[in-house]
């Protein structure tokens, strides 16, 4: 075998330090060592070409080049021996510089260092492989999971550039939360007329027909890698034609069968046949085959009746279907909950009259609700005092110990909206912590902070609050660690904290994902690539990754369409770095050790033959399986057991 | 061998590419200087380690090895870190019945911006060994994974 080496002198970096002559003494008498050549700055364009016409002219079978760190020049010469037609793997760097000639005391004892490193890497060289790129097709399609702002605005983004996109909502309704609010902080904007163009666009804009949306449907199966996910999606039935209906609503009024509204958080009624609220969309209505009359053996047929478009566009025999599809990468944007305020029994959320949490308040709140907007409380009369209650699980090592952030602005919301609709009502603020980062948050409360019926209280534990129904029908608040008198109020409401959505686990189990300390979808690194998942072509978008407000989730859906839009270009090839492990079916005795291992899930066992392998594309190279396999059956490439026994022989000879 | 106060120990160093051996790096950056001892062996993952490597190394001539990963919870590949670190801990034991005081067998954290963390690890690693002295056994590798040990000569 024909070795070339190739000193750089780094300028004088190297050569102050490390002296040639010495090192080349040192090697003297290897077999293999064809040449040793010096150089006096290899990365500079004339070094490059020396490299270059040297490799082309001597023609070794390897090289070793001693230079400076591979973290700084490995890629460099890399790509010059492709350019002079050798397979770059064949090349080992030596780092003479950061790890010896700056480190090293004295030139003699540098230049026996540095022909220790160099032996090493001779020695190694020999048992490299030239190794190839790869290279696979991918689909520039994307599944999204989820229809609120974040999965709507990568849907839009993604769906502009001409790739399809299948937009996968477990709900009848696409728009997420906010589409329920009647408006939004810090402006009180009308949260609605703020989603519809968004809304139309998705559903009726230039690009529409890229995007496919599938209400009332759930991710159930995931398979493959990134380029190459295929999903399966359940869809319920809805039982109404989506192309056809008008969304009249006719049908809606004739059905006999009253069942408790969700989507006003159970405050009221709605029929079987339904939408979800006023302005809904798709603004098509769906039945509750759970309630429906249909289901318990009855021929109501009253709804299809009543469509004045006539038979078909009622659905009757609607089935279940799973349908399958093929992307590229995946986006999760399913949103959060509200943290359960009946974990904390003493707030009386659910037992005590009018004490709302903010999810329901916002219905109450709206036009759209159960009570058109107007704010009375159960038993019909207009509440003169509310009591806002902040932090409600939030900050506490208890339940939740992390800040929401959203939930002091959605008071101080409240506070306003309360204002406009009630002139003089009173409004308490009982607290842990105030926040309103952000150039715009601080407006909000210092309008509540300005209206002279608003009252802030700061409270220390959330376990001392006691809220009671009074004997006088209103409500009692009581501090337990106060001696000073309760609060009597008309109507609370408890801001929760938020929380992870109750299908984080089971979506993360579906996709492979993972979740964090605090249940939520996991990032890959929480500042750099917020909006990348754990498994490769997996993004998380939303505060399903955090708790955050609209403007940030529709900022991050838009991340997440970048690292689509940048990694899965139309007819680009996904590359596969050759540095993976392989498996020796010979060898391989099935006990899937690697496969347990494995953080990338890359290896798996085949049924029949009982032999793992590896995927290419999900293998990121570490090498963890290969270091633990019994029957050293998994070589990792570029990192044989072979060539690094062979470096620690030749920095120990 | 001689023992005594000229004795320099060969070490034998495995980093991950991410961190330890940006650590030796941004170490080289400060142009600080620390004992020569220590022959760098880069691996991508402190996962990559097999215990083989280690008992190789001893094999081979070193009187110590140290094994650096990133620390808990940054891992370039999740959590090769944790692996490592078990297996250093098992290893330790076998070692301990093979007689190789566990001072000779280390394993640390250090991050990417670590550089004056690495140099005092490097130099607590060659005093404690200069301190040892020689390791004067030899583990025999064979290939079918049994690692017996004789005097050195
Ligand atoms: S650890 Fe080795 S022997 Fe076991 S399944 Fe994996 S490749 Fe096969
Ligand atoms: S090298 Fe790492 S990523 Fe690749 S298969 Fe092995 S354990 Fe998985």
């Amino acid at each position: 075998m024909k070795i070339g080496v190739y000193f750089c002198n780094c300028g004088s970096n190297i050569s102050d330090k490390v002296d040639s002559v010495q090192v080349y003494q040192a090697l003297e008498g290897l077999t293999d060592v064809a040449y040793f050549k010096i150089n006096d700055l290899m990365c500079s364009e004339d070094g490059k070409q020396f490299l270059n016409d040297d490799i082309a002219a001597e023609k070794p079978d390897r090289i070793v080049i001693a230079a400076c760190s591979p973290r700084e020049h490995e890629n460099t010469f890399m790509r010059v021996l492709t350019g002079a037609g050798m397979n770059p793997y064949l090349m080992q760097m030596v780092n003479i510089r950061e790890q010896v000639a700056w480190v090293t005391d004295g030139v003699d004892k540098a230049s026996a260092k540095a022909a220790q490193f160099i032996k090493g890497a001779i020695k190694r060289v020999g048992f490299h492989k030239p190794l190839e790129k790869k290279s696979i097709e991918m689909s520039p399609d994307v599944l999204i999971i989820g229809a609120g702002p974040a999965g709507l605005k990568a849907a839009i983004t993604i769906a502009e550039t001409g790739r399809k996109v299948t937009l996968v909502e477990k709900s009848p309704v696409i728009g997420g939360q906010p589409v329920l609010y009647e408006e939004v902080f810090p402006n009180l904007e009308c949260a609605p007329c703020m989603l519809e163009p968004l809304l139309n666009e998705i559903l009726h804009g230039e690009h529409a027909e890229n995007i496919e949306i599938l209400t009332l449907s759930e991710v159930v199966e995931l398979t493959g890698f990134y380029g190459n996910f295929i999903a399966k999606i359940k869809k319920t039935p809805r039982y109404a034609d989506l192309n056809q209906c008008i969304g009249c609503g006719e049908c809606i009024g004739v059905c006999p069968v009253d069942i408790k509204n969700e989507f006003n958080n159970g405050l009221d009624v709605r029929h079987a046949i339904s939408l979800s609220f006023a302005g809904a969309l798709p603004n098509v209505p769906f039945i509750d085959m759970t309630a429906c009359l249909r289901a318990k053996g009855e021929d109501c047929k009253l709804c299809e009746r009543s469509c004045p478009l006539g038979e078909g566009i009622i659905l009757y025999d609607d089935a279940e279907e799973t349908v399958e599809r093929r992307m590229g990468a995946v986006i999760v944007a399913v949103g959060a909950s509200l943290y359960d305020a009946g974990l904390i029994p003493k707030l009386g959320a659910g037992t005590v009259p009018d004490v709302y949490t903010s999810f329901e308040f916002e219905r109450l709140l709206s036009s759209t609700g159960p009570t058109g907007g107007q704010l009375v409380t159960s038993s019909g009369k207009t509440p003169e005092s509310i009591a806002l209650i902040h932090c409600v699980g939030s900050l506490d090592s208890n339940h939740k110990e992390y800040c929401s952030g959203v939930c002091c602005q959605s008071a101080f919301k409240y506070n306003l909206m309360v204002e406009h609709k009630l002139n003089d009502a009173h409004i308490y603020h009982l607290y842990k912590e105030l926040v309103y980062p952000g150039k715009e948050e601080f407006f909000l409360y210092k309008r509540a902070k300005e209206n002279i019926n608003s009252a802030f209280t700061r409270y220390l534990n959330i376990g001392s609050l006691e809220i009671t129904a009074a004997e006088d029908g209103r409500i009692l608040i009581k501090n337990t660690l106060s001696e000073k008198g309760a609060i009597k109020a008309d109507m609370v409401v408890l801001c929760p904290a938020l929380a992870p959505s109750k299908d984080t686990d089971k979506l993360n189990e579906v996709l492979g994902t993972t979740a964090d300390t605090y249940g939520f979808f996991e990032e890959l690194h929480g500042r750099l690539d917020c909006a990348k998942s754990k498994v490769r072509g997996i993004y998380i978008a939303g505060a399903c990754q955090s708790p955050m407000n609209i403007a940030q989730a529709m900022t991050q859906g838009m991340a997440a369409a970048g690292y689509v839009l940048s990694g899965l270009a139309e007819g680009k090839q996904l590359e596969i770095e050759p540095i993976t492990a392989s498996v020796d079916a010979q060898r391989c005795s099935g006990c899937r050790v690697c496969m347990l291992l494995c953080p990338y899930k890359a290896i798996s066992l085949d049924a029949e033959t009982r032999k793992s392998s590896v995927n290419e594309v999900l293998c990121q190279g570490c090498g963890t399986c290969a270091a633990a396999c019994p029957s050293g059956a998994l070589s990792s490439n570029h990192f044989t057991n072979e060539a690094i026994f062979a470096e620690i022989e030749g920095v120990l000879a | 061998m001689s023992n005594g106060s000229s004795f320099e120990p060969k070490i034998v160093g495995f980093l991950c590419n991410w961190c330890s051996y940006a650590g030796a790096d941004k170490a080289g950056g400060s142009q600080k200087s620390y004992p020569p001892n220590v022959n760098v062996i880069r691996v991508m993952c402190s996962g990559r380690v097999d215990p083989q490597f280690i008992l190789k190394a001893y094999s081979a001539g070193a009187d110590g090895v140290l094994i650096l990963a990133c620390h808990p919870g940054d891992c370039h590949y999740k959590e090769g870190n944790y692996k490592a670190m078990q297996r250093h801990r098992l290893l330790l034991r076998v070692l301990n019945q093979l007689g190789i005081e566990s001072e000779r067998c280390k394993f640390d954290y250090v991050s990417a911006g670590e550089g004056d963390k690495f140099i005092s690890i490097i130099t607590e690693m060659v005093d404690a060994v200069r301190a040892l002295g020689p390791l004067n056994k030899v583990i025999i590798l064979d290939n079918i994974g049994y690692n017996t040990m004789e005097e050195r000569s």
